[in-house]
């Protein structure tokens, strides 16, 4: 009953937590450096795929795209600052990552992005989970802050921001749009 | 609805905990004693009450400005998902006066027929005011309520955000 139970983070986002590597002992500092861990793997994808999504978009949207995507590198960094706090050896990004979905043109593009703000804000209730207020209160903002993010770029808000509202597709999903 | 078993049982493992640990403590008759409900409870009460007044709130004002029906009703909507699944995780014996349902501020509420501006920025307004509520609550949840209620916190400020955006484009 650590809080590594959080909510299922498929997709390119997920890889394994390094509990193999955890220099430091104790179920508590373990559940932490698992949560953080979950959420740089989740934002090293998010950063890939920011430049896959990039490089589709036009200039304004790509402008957004560029500032989204130096977000999450600040967030890589701090978790990654965490994680060296509590002597873990950070989880490397990946050269690559599979996509979700095709991604050929704006549309696509934009929908990429909102799907990776919705993977980063899932690891981050991964934080939530966790015992220390602080970091529940930080994981909350951030996920809050990929929420944000999410509507800006989709145009439409989601009820349940980084959890699967049901098992169903979330494509059903009303568009709030006019 | 498999997540929504998961977090029921682990809502249903906080109350049995209690009984059990007890037991552990005073032998058999601490079997006799009903548990007292825990922080958890009222945590999920208040964001019950919070979420019953902001849709108490929308109906308000898609009632008083129905050429907003078509912009307001999805976030309504959301709303309602959020009640339904705060309640999902309320498994207590229901009592009448079980939910306080705190009545939406007459101070900020919406006028009927007032423009539909300014209808935007009271409902802006009480989904900030909602989003911090429930953020200042997570301290108290279990992790899986903790969770529930940082997503519908995270929804909350997406609802602000958009009215916002309507609101200037307006």
């Amino acid at each position: 009953m650590t809080g590594t139970t959080g909510p299922a983070t498929t997709g390119p986002a997920t890889t394994g937590p390094a509990t193999t590597s955890l220099a430091v002992t104790g179920s508590a500092t373990g559940g932490t450096a698992a949560a953080l861990q979950s959420a740089l793997a989740a934002e090293n994808a998010a950063i890939y795929g920011y430049g896959v999504a990039g490089a589709q978009l036009g200039t304004a949207a790509r402008d957004q795209a560029l500032r989204d995507w130096t977000l999450h590198e600040l967030a890589r960094d701090r978790l990654q600052a965490m994680l060296t706090s509590l002597g873990v050896k950070p989880v490397a990004a990946q050269p690559a990552y599979q996509l979700p979905f095709p991604v050929h043109g704006t549309q696509a593009a934009i929908s990429l992005a909102g799907y990776l703000e919705n993977q980063v804000a899932a690891a981050y209730l991964g934080i939530v989970a966790l015992g220390d207020p602080r970091l529940r209160a930080w994981g909350a903002r951030e996920a809050r802050a990929c929420a944000l993010r999410a509507t800006t770029w989709l145009g439409r808000t989601a009820a349940f921001p980084g959890l699967s509202s049901r098992s169903g597709p979330a494509a059903a999903r009303p568009s709030a749009s006019p | 609805m498999r997540a929504d078993l998961r977090r029921r049982s682990v809502l249903a493992a906080t109350v049995l905990a209690v009984p059990l640990a007890a037991a552990g403590c005073k032998g058999v008759g601490g079997l006799g004693t009903l548990p007292k409900a825990g922080p958890d409870v009222a945590v999920l009460r208040g964001a019950i009450g919070t979420e019953q007044a902001l849709i108490a709130r929308y109906r308000s004002a898609m009632a008083g400005s129905p050429g907003l029906a078509g912009m307001l009703g999805p976030l309504l909507a959301q709303h309602r998902e959020h009640l339904a699944r705060l309640r999902s995780m309320l498994i207590e014996p229901a009592s009448p006066s079980a939910t306080p349902r705190p009545a939406p501020s007459s101070s900020r509420s919406t006028v009927p027929g007032s423009p539909a501006a300014a209808t935007l920025a009271a409902l802006e307004t009480a989904e900030t005011d909602a989003a911090s509520s429930l953020a200042a609550r997570l301290a108290l949840a279990p992790p899986a309520l903790a969770q529930l209620l940082a997503s519908i916190a995270a929804s909350e400020a997406s609802h602000a955000l958009f009215l916002r955006t309507h609101e200037a484009a307006g």
